[in-house]
């Protein structure tokens, strides 16, 4: 009986693996062709135009032994996490505010509507005027990349919650405070994780932007000031380093998401 | 029954709003009236589309009434007013739907736990009650299963049972069984007169199965068609305990069978 079922488990799961080493080994060629595509480029265009791996996994170990590496991925993690934090918190809170007063939400929701439709950016001179050179001016960046894609997620979240739900939680004696923890949050987190998702990347790079215009360190500000000595391998170990600390927050969020998750019945495959 | 009824439904109706530009849409239910007395099971049969859904969101709060009143335990509900509503008039009616509404991120267990910890009533008494729950219905070893793992079946019981859990007076219950094949149903039925046996709550249950309705009922309430009334009402007189399984070898099954079919219309 018990070797019946090990065997029956065993075949079941060797398709499984088999998929997997089938991904993996698609993930690892992908990856050759990619740095294959990379030097050839760097190759026909010359070094000027394209800066070849080689050069640049070279640059990054001479950054990394410097420690200057460390102290812009620091100086940048800080503002992209800080600014991050910040919309996630108010993305969240004014969708749940605003669900208690409809009318309330209808008045205002043009209005964030179109303050959505500001580009971020363009404001950047006048936000140094007002703040400074400091950080504040890229945090303020940052916040509203961040925020209108937490709180379109979180009210489209909202609005998706089965309301049957809501009312047997009511019958049961639950408060609104309660209704909002155990129902609406618990029920929006898929559309939560999305939205961090989305907004991750946007973070870093609307971070890095603003490292470009004000900054005395940082990702950004190291790309640009290798862009304005005219050295393409520092640009090029830039972009890299900003690829690589995005995956690394995408794969701390995955794990963060498989467990807050950990109840739904997905295909694990396909996880992003 | 010489006791004061414990829940009074007096000259009931429901309309719903008019939808903008249209003509007012026709009465749902209208002038029903009926009374529960504490400790009776009470069973109300009516064809699909009777309202009968709606006849019990309104008793337990979560809709309002158009016409005629509510009063619960000596108390008229104010009914009229969305915003006025109380759901499950402070925990004192519990209502097991006809989906089972079981939250999808809690496992049975913490399903079942849910409305004591919302109350704030969660402590070993009543999480050893829950525990006794379980077991009566044969979820013992499932407790750590989500509910998309549990058969249909299982999901019924665990919701059942997470009313039961937190003791409301009153019970409604809408097509707890509908969804089940006739062998669980059957189950399910013995399971709930067991448990019922034990507290003797009042219970409300709805259904469009007249097997049902006498196998469970002291008195079943016969729904007529659209508007919804009351159009017959007939005690059982099977004595208890029953058995679900050959209710309808028992005398009187017949009789009163055929008596509420020529009611239903």
């Amino acid at each position: 009986m018990t070797d019946a079922g090990l065997t029956a488990a065993m075949v079941s799961d060797a398709p499984a693996a088999a998929r997997k080493r089938v991904v993996v080994a698609g993930r690892l060629l992908l990856a050759v062709l990619l740095v294959l595509g990379w030097e050839l480029g760097a190759r026909t265009l010359g070094s000027v135009f394209f800066a070849a791996p080689l050069d640049v996994a070279a640059r990054i170990v001479t950054l990394a032994r410097s420690g200057q590496l460390a102290a812009d991925v620091a100086s940048t993690l800080r503002v992209s996490a800080l600014g991050f934090a910040i919309a996630c918190v108010a993305g969240v809170l004014l969708p749940f505010l605003l669900r208690r007063s409809p009318r309330v939400s209808t008045a205002v929701e043009p209005y964030i509507m179109a303050s959505m439709g500001i580009p971020k950016y363009a404001l950047a001179p006048w936000l140094i005027l007002w703040f400074g050179i400091g950080d504040l001016p890229k945090l303020v960046v940052v916040t509203l990349m961040v925020f209108y894609i937490i709180f379109i997620t979180t009210t489209a979240g909202i609005r998706a919650v089965d309301q049957r739900l809501i009312a047997m939680a009511r019958v049961a004696g639950a408060g609104e405070t309660a209704i909002a923890r155990e129902i609406i949050w618990k029920s929006l987190l898929p559309f939560f994780f999305t939205g961090l998702k989305v907004a991750l990347p946007r973070a870093v790079s609307a971070t890095i932007v603003g490292e470009f215009l004000v900054a005395t360190e940082g990702v950004g500000h190291y790309i640009e000031y290798s862009r304005q000595v005219a050295d393409t391998v520092g640009v090029f170990a830039g972009i890299v380093i900003a690829i690589v600390l995005v995956l690394a927050i995408n794969a701390v969020v995955n794990v963060i998401e498989r467990r807050a998750l950990a109840w739904r019945p997905v295909e694990r495959e396909m996880e992003l | 029954m010489g006791e004061a009824p414990l829940l009074e439904i007096r000259g009931l109706g429901k309309r719903f709003p008019a939808r903008h530009g249209r003509e007012p849409s026709p009465w749902v239910i209208q002038g029903l009236s009926f009374s529960v007395h504490p400790g009776e099971f009470l069973t109300i049969v009516g064809p699909s589309g009777a309202g009968k859904s709606t006849l019990l969101n309104m008793i337990a709060q979560i809709d309002t009434v158009s016409e005629g009143e509510i009063v619960f335990d000596g108390e008229t509900m104010a009914s009229r007013d969305a915003r006025a509503l109380r759901p499950g008039c402070g925990r004192r009616i519990g209502y097991v739907t006809q989906d089972d509404n079981l939250l999808p991120w809690r496992t049975t267990f913490d399903n079942v736990l849910f409305p004591i910890e919302v109350q704030g009533r969660l402590d070993d008494k009543t999480r050893a009650h829950a525990e006794m729950l379980v077991r009566a219905v044969g979820l013992a070893g499932f407790e750590r299963y989500y509910p998309h793992e549990l058969s249909g079946g299982m999901r019924k019981r665990a919701a059942l049972i997470r009313t039961l859990a937190y003791d409301p007076p009153v019970i409604l219950m809408d097509e707890p069984f509908a969804a089940v094949d006739a062998q669980t149903r059957t189950q399910l039925q013995a399971d709930l007169l067991r448990l019922w046996n034990l507290g003797r709550k009042t219970i409300i249950f709805v259904t469009h199965d007249i097997t049902e309705a006498i196998a469970l009922g002291d008195r079943a309430l016969v729904l007529s068609r659209q508007p919804t009334r009351i159009a017959a009402e007939h005690a059982i007189p099977i004595p208890r305990p029953r058995n679900v399984q050959d209710i309808f070898a028992l005398e009187g099954f017949a009789a009163v069978y055929q008596r509420i079919r020529s009611d239903i219309q």
